[in-house]
């Protein structure tokens, strides 16, 4: 396989509106870079060798278009660049200030509001991705964002799926694409006819447990990838115990979410976001003693 | 949960006394065990009572059955081929026939008609959806309700079960009738992931806001209640308590024979033949197995009236009224105000109705055949299991 080697005068040099160019992250045939552009302020530059995985940065592309959300990033330019390993083909986004809930959640659990504050933020994103037809398929701590605000954006559509248009996974392939640990059993075992958005409120009761909790017991201590597909096809989450929580509402929604058959969980991402709205709502309307007002 | 009357043989006066006797409730209708012209006149007294409803089980669970009346019945097609009927004109024209029968007999759903699944697999899941698609284009002017009929072994299919909801989901049919075959022909089933699964599939069900009937049910599946199951349906011979694909196969000798006179105590959910009440009467403990004044069954105060019980003519009349009263009681009770509640009463039940038991065995007073001590146990684990899976969705929905 080629991998993409990081020059970045020569890089530079190809996108002259930019300026401070500085890398993010390589992974594969991807480059990801840090850049400052003139009227779209702090961006970001990804690019990818076209022989490779073109459809899925296509893909990624149209997914990042199509959920035109606050809390996803703006896709300003995309084009195709001739290097000398040969084409590529970039995207320039917003690039969001602040850090990963993965790097966020190496500091400790977040608090019950921003528990909440998570669950319905990407909640909202996700609807309009269902809205679109698109499932997400990637959803861990490493592909959302906590801005200077607290704000909460989900990044990188790239393993997404557009349910109207044929599926980039082969259908033969015994496991699909997703992050182990995080992805629904449907979805690690590539059963495509279930896959729908109910495959992402897996991923986000998985991440609202960690977030909650500080770890993930799928991944806690598991020997190899075959323990934690074992454990994700298995094993319940415990159900949550948090301060805070009345009646246990969120840990009654963590637990729907996470549930192994995609048909055990709420029918619909819109169905789960009203859900955790009416529990911010609970939550606002009492007071800290634990009266209602 | 309501309490339905599933038709069965010797059921009409039953049927007319108990819904006069509650001021209403549904006879599900049995083609079984009535012709055309019976189902009929049945359907017509029965709705004349105040509150008298019915539901008409078309049994097209196996329809190369030899059973002579229920073949004979004008809806039943003459030849039936595996391949092409359903979704072909012999599917087409049955169901005009059965629809046209739900209307003389004036049923309050169109409960389609539907295979037994001796596996949960494409075929018979594409036979659910053709049957469903077709009445949706009958403009049959009643909800419709498909047939859900399990053999023992398909009640074991975990992922199938999701795999009928997965179907549900995308049918545009307002409910389900549902009936479980039992393992082993176990009147009381002792398998946790049969009962587990029975009752993953109604909650289910009634989550994706489908009415649900369980159809052929016992005491046993009281606990449905917690799956907030609309209504289950019992009667009185064993064969229409416990769902029996066989019965539907070829005509049943068995119906007509006499048989052996049992009395049920709503309180430890068993039942006892009349020679162990009179050694209760002399054990001193059968004043604690009348049934609660609030369950109204005047059926059994003979019983406990201080003279020996087998000698105050308990009959199968009185048995079957007796134990259809107090089903009908329990199920009316066993649904509470919240999901919680519901499964903290279930829990109360078998933990009350266990001791219970356990104490009149150490008097003697065994329910043998018909003991429920086997049954306890899977109970309280199918709750556990829903609680699980479903418990979150189900509080939130009550």
């Amino acid at each position: 396989m080629i991998e993409l080697e990081v020059d970045i005068p020569w890089i530079a040099s190809q996108f002259s509106e930019l300026t401070d160019l500085q890398p993010l992250a390589k992974g594969g045939q991807k480059l990801v870079f840090a850049a400052k552009h003139a009227d779209e302020g702090d961006i970001v530059l990804k690019l990818l060798l076209k022989a490779s995985g073109e459809e899925r940065l296509e893909r990624e592309l149209l997914a990042g278009q199509l959920v035109e959300c606050d809390r996803v990033p703006r896709v300003f330019e995309t084009g195709s660049l001739a290097t000398p390993l040969g084409e590529c083909i970039w995207l320039r986004e917003q690039r969001i200030q602040g850090m990963t809930l993965r790097a966020r959640l190496n500091a400790g659990p977040l608090d019950f509001i921003s528990l909440l504050r998570l669950g319905s933020e990407l909640l909202a994103t996700l609807v309009q991705a269902e809205s679109k037809r698109i499932v997400h398929r990637d959803i861990k701590p490493e592909n959302i964002m906590i801005d200077q605000s607290g704000n909460f954006w989900l990044l990188d559509f790239g393993l997404a799926r557009h349910l109207d248009l044929e599926s980039l996974t082969g259908t033969r392939l015994q496991f699909g694409v997703g992050t182990l640990g995080y992805s629904a059993p449907e979805q690690m075992r590539n059963q495509k006819r279930e896959i729908d958005g109910r495959a992402d409120l897996f991923a986000v009761g998985v991440v609202l447990y960690e977030a909650a909790m500080g770890g993930n017991p799928f991944l806690a201590g598991a020997r190899d990838q075959s323990e934690v597909l074992r454990r994700v096809e298995q094993q319940p989450l415990p159900r949550l115990q948090l301060h805070g929580d009345r009646n246990g509402a969120l840990a009654d929604f963590v637990s729907a979410l996470v549930q192994k058959f995609p048909t055990q969980r709420p029918r619909t991402v819109a169905g789960a976001l009203t859900w955790i709205l009416e529990i911010e709502t609970a939550y606002a309307s009492t007071t800290a003693d634990g009266r209602t007002v | 949960m309501e309490l339905q009357l599933q038709f069965g043989y010797g059921m009409m006066g039953h049927c007319r006394h108990l819904v006069k006797s509650w001021n209403g409730g549904t006879v599900i209708l049995s083609p079984r065990d009535l012709d055309e012209s019976q189902l009929v006149n049945l359907a017509k007294e029965i709705r004349a009572l105040p509150g008298g409803r019915v539901l008409l089980d078309p049994q097209f669970y196996l329809p190369r059955s030899d059973h002579a009346r229920l073949t004979s019945h004008g809806y039943w097609p003459d030849s039936y081929q595996t391949n092409g009927f359903f979704g072909g004109p012999g599917m087409a024209s049955m169901m005009d026939d059965v629809l046209k029968l739900n209307r003389d007999v004036g049923s309050v759903a169109f409960v389609l008609p539907g295979l037994l699944a001796r596996a949960i697999d494409d075929d018979w899941l594409g036979t659910l959806r053709a049957t469903a698609e077709h009445a949706a284009t009958m403009n049959a002017g009643m909800p419709l309700y498909s047939t859900i009929a399990l053999n023992a072994d398909s009640m074991r299919n975990t992922s199938g079960i999701q795999e009928i909801l997965a179907e549900f989901e995308t049918m545009n049919v307002e409910g389900a009738y549902l009936l479980f075959e039992h393992p082993n022909s176990d009147y009381i089933v002792q398998d946790p992931v049969w009962l587990a699964n029975a009752v993953e599939l109604a909650a289910g069900l009634r989550l994706l806001g489908m009415a649900v009937v369980v159809g052929y049910a016992n005491h046993q599946l009281l606990c449905l209640a917690a799956a907030s199951v609309d209504a289950i349906a019992s009667g009185t011979w064993l064969n229409v308590r416990a769902f029996s694909p066989d019965r539907f196969r070829a005509a049943d000798e068995e119906d007509h024979k006499r048989k052996t006179v049992w009395y049920y105590d709503p309180s430890c959910l068993s039942e006892y033949k009349l020679p162990y009440l009179d050694l209760a009467l002399r054990a001193g403990v059968l004043t604690g197995m009348a049934p609660p004044p609030a369950y109204g069954s005047t059926y059994a105060a003979l019983l406990f009236s201080g003279v020996q019980p087998s000698s105050v003519g308990f009959g199968e009349q009185e048995a079957f009224r007796h134990y259809l009263q107090c089903m009908m009681h329990q199920a009316a009770a066993a649904k509470g105000a919240t999901f919680d509640a519901t499964i903290s009463s279930l829990r109360k039940m078998l933990d009350s109705a266990q001791r219970q038991a356990e104490s009149l065995e150490k008097s003697g007073v065994l329910a043998g055949t018909r003991k429920f001590s086997e049954g306890f146990d899977p109970v309280r684990s199918a709750l556990i299991s829903l609680e699980l899976t479903r418990g979150a969705m189900l509080r939130r929905s009550w």
